[in-house]
């Protein structure tokens, strides 16, 4: 009991010691990032940390945020959601309510951001999701908003792109039916070439399941249905083996791809077997200028590799943040006042030139943006081929 | 009957890998009652080290110290990481299983699980969330027997695997220490007492599943060269499913139930939608359960073995 | 011989009284404080936090009241150890330990007054004390509220799942399973008939209403569960241990593949706006009620045959247990608790996704029963609560929680193989009884 008290006592004494350096300070804006940092995709929480990591970097060096007139310090809250729904849900109530964050970046995957969305809503807090495609997440949420294009936009975009430039009357889909984005937008895709060239114009609608590797059944059924080009919307870890796979089947007919082929993994992945193939995405790596360029080569100096797109999204949605701060005018310090402020000059951004394109939002959160589709190189790079605007 | 020929080979090689991993599951199973949950993630473990051995030569090899043929390379890497892999193996089993010999059978299945938690996580930690790409070592050549495309990695990987299941059948036959893991199998309280160290035996069958295992995990780097930390998750559970669909301890029955499931998966998404392919696989598993409650060579439940 | 000198180390452990033995100055000081003491004791403490917690946080130069007992603060902010661990000394600990000691007598008065008077009473001022401690404490913030919500649905999962992994002793893989069809069910009934939705059209009664159907809601969500429970439960008839395992594994795949086939409830985009309805005291009376229940299952003579079909199946039959009818009951009445708690899940989080009830919630539903203990409702409670504080207070560790949450599991495991408090009967009389000193 007798040493019992004496520590506490040591306690107590030592927590008054620290406290004085807490006060003095202006009070930082705080910014949570909500990201998969465990779990299946990790890639894309790392991808989501660096980028957030990277404009932090950049706003410290200026010595904060200047909000009308004023140097604003800046923190981060990044926690881990382990991919899974009711840990984002846990950890936006945790960074809302107990770190006081003024803006959510995140979480990624529409999975975790659909019911992060309504926590982020119900405390009336902005959140911007910089990779979530389910158009449930910024539905009837004022305070959510995304940074990524939606697919009812990039379905037609590319069916388009093929009907110009192929002439191709046949198309064979093939998709991860468990998950979201894939599925979304093969549907969505399926619908614009239908409407181009009547039904039964999809002649092959293949599917499997996340974490599979062998797409040799569907791919075979694919051949056999004498589709003359298969659209695949997958991750690049998938893409590599599809096409591969494809290959080896002796299907020659080109493969188009969708915005999440947009990493450097693609090609690092696939090799000489994805060369002169076509997809649609934010950006092209290859080509890309200004801005975009100058962020490229910082991230793959500092990390080793070309970022994806979830990178070049969330660098974006950092850069919205901090535009709709600047323009927000001032902080009063009062967290419920700032947050409002800043939903209500987010809403109104117009034009933002962002590294991914230049966005302005709809009533629902929504972007308006172009996409670009892009050539993957006999080099291997992104090669910029066309851009298509809404 | 093209398409059917040409699913006919693509089953072959995705049962390859089922029945590969369900070897090494039905190798700990039959003799020490276990689930080794882990093994999944010990099928990821061997082929990273299987990444790190052959990258680890191939740069040798450019940086001209050594020149090897590239099919030397694969050897080698086989070699290499099934001895590597087999001490991981034996690793596990002394920190998760050899403790717990006398505790219920489920505890150990969640040692099993936390080890596999560990590897994959630890893999995460040491490497990043990047995923590898295995280097290509076979130039991949594509023959056309009338419509029907078999690629050359196509056929290494189900002739690797059927020589190595029969090798391994042999050595469970033929010798010495194949008859005392016959011998534990069928009784592991009795046989101690003949002066066959248990722990022996535990830990060479765990060796001999890992190096299955390594093997596995290489091939399915020349077949599909993606590896990422979370690869043997699922694949081990299907593998899991497939060794004990196969009865209780049969090694033959292991094999052809790994076959089997790959030719459920692949031809179930051949006949009916893609989409409702793990539904009617799954469908059809349950219903062989329902009907043949042992699997294919396992012996009809007895008190002697339980939970 | 190993074998059996363990077993006999176990039941001198779980059946005979505590062994004499000299006690530390801690524990002689705190025996005798029945369970009435410790939850006023525990009263005063949050009382204490919700009144004066905001002062003592500026004084301490906190940013806040420590969320988890300053876990979280202290792993993210070194700095702040002192002030948070002074934090829970003067709020929690001391508190807590002076009210139980100074007020032990009294509460043991009390206590036996109320046990004499009857068992439902006592029992019922306790749960209405505990559930006062509960929302008073989460009150300081949303996220303790969201914390505890979830904690106590893996209460019921875990105990669920207890039923046939511990009480009968089957390695039943299916648990994920039959929540989601408790979730999909129950969120279809209140998204059907209580919200404007884009799939089922208007809403048919008027929202106020919901409150009144919620119970209905979990109800049928849980039977909807129970009776997809068949699938397993028949061909357990005839197969058991492993060969059950992957038919119950196989199961889980299935559901999981219907839910993702089933595109008028979403597909794998999910469900979502399903009403606010599983507030903290929702949640709270479902647990108990499933704790109070399964207890009294697993402690009733079919409780009973569970064990005697897990120890010995003809033996069992021999004896005129009808092991059918046994496997059957524990089977359906399990997935009915999984598809409540599923229900109860799918209303806090207002969204669900097939991809939720995958193998990563078999493993943390697994390991939540192992870690506990077998055949126990103690350890039930213990494994779920115990995992599910561990996992948020080491978040901020990010990837090495996952190793060191495993880490720990593993040594629970080799030390403790049946997990922490194994094959103790929950007995709710000998909870309440008042305690006297043992001196």
């Amino acid at each position: 009991m007798r040493k019992g008290m004496i520590f506490v006592v040591v306690c107590m004494a030592m927590g008054l010691i620290s406290t004085p350096s807490a006060w003095s300070k202006t009070k930082p804006i705080k910014i949570g990032i909500n990201a998969p940092i465990t779990g299946d995709i990790p890639k894309v929480g790392e991808g989501t940390k660096f980028a957030a990591q990277m404009w932090l970097e950049d706003v410290m060096a200026d010595g904060g945020l200047t909000i009308g007139g004023k140097k604003y310090p800046v923190e981060l809250v990044i926690e881990d959601n382990e991919a899974k729904a009711e840990s984002a849900v846990k950890v936006a109530t945790k960074m809302i309510t107990e770190d006081e964050i003024l803006v959510m970046v995140g979480p990624q995957a529409s999975k975790q951001a659909v019911p992060a969305g309504e926590v982020a809503n119900n405390y009336k807090t902005p959140m911007i999701s910089p990779w979530s495609t389910n158009p449930d997440t910024t539905k009837e949420r004022p305070y959510v908003f995304r940074a990524c294009f939606l697919d009812p936009f990039q379905g037609p975009v590319i069916a388009n792109f093929i009907k110009e430039e192929f002439n191709f009357k046949k198309a064979a889909v093939l998709y991860d039916v468990a998950s979201d984005y894939p599925k979304g937008l093969a549907e969505f895709f399926k619908k614009a070439w239908e409407d181009l060239n009547g039904p039964g114009s999809v002649v092959a609608f293949e599917s499997f399941t996340t974490k599979d590797t062998d797409f040799s059944s569907q791919l075979t059924k694919i051949k056999q249905s004498g589709a003359e080009f298969i659209f695949t919307p997958q991750y690049y870890n998938e893409v590599a083996l599809i096409v591969q796979q494809a290959h080896e089947l002796g299907f020659k007919a080109p493969i188009v791809g969708s915005d999440s082929w947009g990493s450097a993994e693609t090609v690092k992945l696939c090799g000489k077997d994805c060369y002169g193939l076509f997809f649609s995405t934010h950006y092209a790596a290859a080509g890309a200028k200004g801005e975009t360029k100058k962020f490229i080569d910082r991230y793959k100096e500092k990390h080793g590799y070309v970022p994806d797109d979830v990178a070049a999204l969330t660098w974006d949605a950092m850069r919205l943040v901090e535009t709709a701060l600047v323009n927000c005018g001032k902080i009063t310090g009062k967290i419920e006042k700032d947050r409002q402020c800043l939903r209500d000059a987010l809403a109104k951004v117009k034009d933002f030139n962002g590294i991914t394109g230049k966005m302005t939002f709809t009533e629902e959160g929504d972007p308006i943006k172009c996409a670009v589709v892009v050539r993957i190189s006999e080099k291997g790079e992104f090669e910029f081929y066309k851009s298509v605007c809404p | 009957m093209v398409f059917f020929f040409q699913n006919m080979i693509n089953a072959l090689q995705w049962g390859s890998f089922y029945a590969l991993i369900a070897l090494g599951y039905s190798m700990v199973y039959s003799i020490l009652m276990l689930f080794n949950f882990a093994h999944g993630d010990i099928f990821m473990v061997g082929a990273y080290i299987g990444f790190g051995v052959s990258t680890g030569i191939l740069a040798l090899t450019a940086g001209g110290a050594i020149a090897l043929p590239n099919w030397l390379i694969l050897v080698l890497t086989i070699l290499f990481s099934m001895v590597l892999t087999s001490f991981v193996g034996m690793l596990v089993e002394r920190i998760g299983y050899r403790p717990l010999r006398d505790a219920p059978r489920a505890s150990a299945a969640i040692t099993g699980l936390m080890i596999g938690i560990i590897l994959e996580t630890g893999n995460l930690a040491l490497l990043g969330a990047r995923r590898v790409s295995f280097p290509s070592l076979i130039q991949t050549a594509t023959y056309n027997f009338g419509g029907v495309y078999v690629t050359n990695k196509k056929i290494m990987i189900v002739v690797v695997s059927l020589v190595l299941m029969l090798a391994l059948d042999q050595f469970i036959r033929r010798t010495k220490w194949g008859m005392a893991i016959r011998a534990m199998a069928f009784d592991y309280l009795a046989v101690p007492l003949m002066g066959v160290s248990i722990n022996t035996i535990a830990r060479m069958t765990f060796a001999i599943g890992s190096a299955l295992a390594a093997v596995a995990g290489i091939l399915f780097g020349t077949a599909y060269p993606v590896l990422d930390p979370y690869m043997g998750v699922l694949f081990g559970w299907k593998a899991f499913v497939a060794a004990i669909l196969g009865g209780r301890g049969s090694i033959m029955g292991a094999c052809l139930a790994g076959f089997l499931l790959g030719f459920i998966e692949i031809f179930v998404a051949m006949i009916f939608p893609s989409t409702l392919r793990d539904l009617i696989a799954y469908s059809i598993i349950m219903l062989i359960l329902t009907f043949r409650p042992h699997g294919f060579f396992g012996e009809p439940y007895s008190a002697r073995l339980r939970l | 011989m190993e074998k059996k000198k363990f077993k006999m180390k176990r039941t001198n452990a779980s059946q005979a009284p505590v062994p004499v033995r000299r006690k530390g100055l801690m524990r002689r000081w705190f025996s005798g404080i029945p369970l009435l003491g410790w939850f006023s004791g525990i009263l005063v403490a949050v009382l204490l936090e919700h009144f004066l917690g905001d002062a003592l946080t500026e004084v301490l130069g906190l940013p806040k009241i420590p969320v988890l007992f300053g876990f979280v603060t202290m792993l993210k902010k070194p700095a702040l150890m002192p002030g948070s661990l002074v934090f829970i000394v003067l709020v929690y600990l001391i508190p807590v330990a002076v009210t139980a000691r100074l007020g032990a007598s009294a509460a043991n008065a009390v206590a036996a007054r109320l046990i004499r008077r009857s068992v439902g009473l006592s029992a019922g001022i306790h749960l209405l004390l505990l559930y006062a401690c509960l929302h008073i404490w989460a009150d300081v913030s949303a996220y303790r509220v969201l914390t505890l919500k979830l904690t106590l649905i893996a209460v019921m999962l875990t105990l669920s799942l207890n039923v046939i992994n511990g009480y009968m002793g089957e390695f039943s893989c299916s648990h994920p399973g039959f929540m989601a069809v408790g979730a999909y069910v129950c969120s279809v009934f209140t998204v059907g008939l209580f919200v404007n939705d884009r799939i089922f059209g208007q809403a048919l009664l008027p929202p106020f209403l919901a409150p009144y159907f919620f119970p209905v809601a979990l109800i049928l969500g849980g039977s909807a569960a129970a009776a997809a429970a068949l699938f397993v439960a028949i061909p357990s008839f005839r197969t058991r241990g492993d060969y059950l395992a992957i038919i119950s594994l196989a199961f889980m795949f299935i559901v999981k593949s219907v839910i993702e086939n089933l595109e008028i409830i979403g597909g794998p985009r999910g469900l979502g706006s399903q009403p606010d309805l599983a507030g903290l005291p929702a949640v709270f009376v479902w647990t108990v009620l499933c704790v109070w229940i399964i207890n009294n299952f697993v402690r009733s003579t079919l409780g009973k045959a569970l064990n005697a079909v897990r120890d010995d199946e003809l033996a069992a039959e021999a004896m005129t247990v009808n092991t059918r009818r046994t496997k059957m009951t524990a089977f359906l009445f399990a997935a009915f608790w999984a598809g409540v708690a599923g229900g109860l899940f799918a209303h806090v989080l207002r969204y669900v996704n097939p991809g939720t009830f995958g193998i990563q919630r078999l493993a943390e539903v697994l390991a939540m029963v192992y870690f506990g203990g077998l055949n126990s409702v103690y350890g039930s409670i213990l494994g779920a609560v115990g995992l599910n504080l561990l996992g948020e207070a080491l978040r901020p560790l990010e990837l090495f929680k996952w190793i060191l949450i495993p880490l720990l599991l593993i040594l629970v495991m080799i030390f403790r193989p049946k997990g922490l408090i194994a094959f103790k009967e929950f007995d709710p009389k000998r909870v309440l009884m008042p305690r006297f000193r043992s001196e």
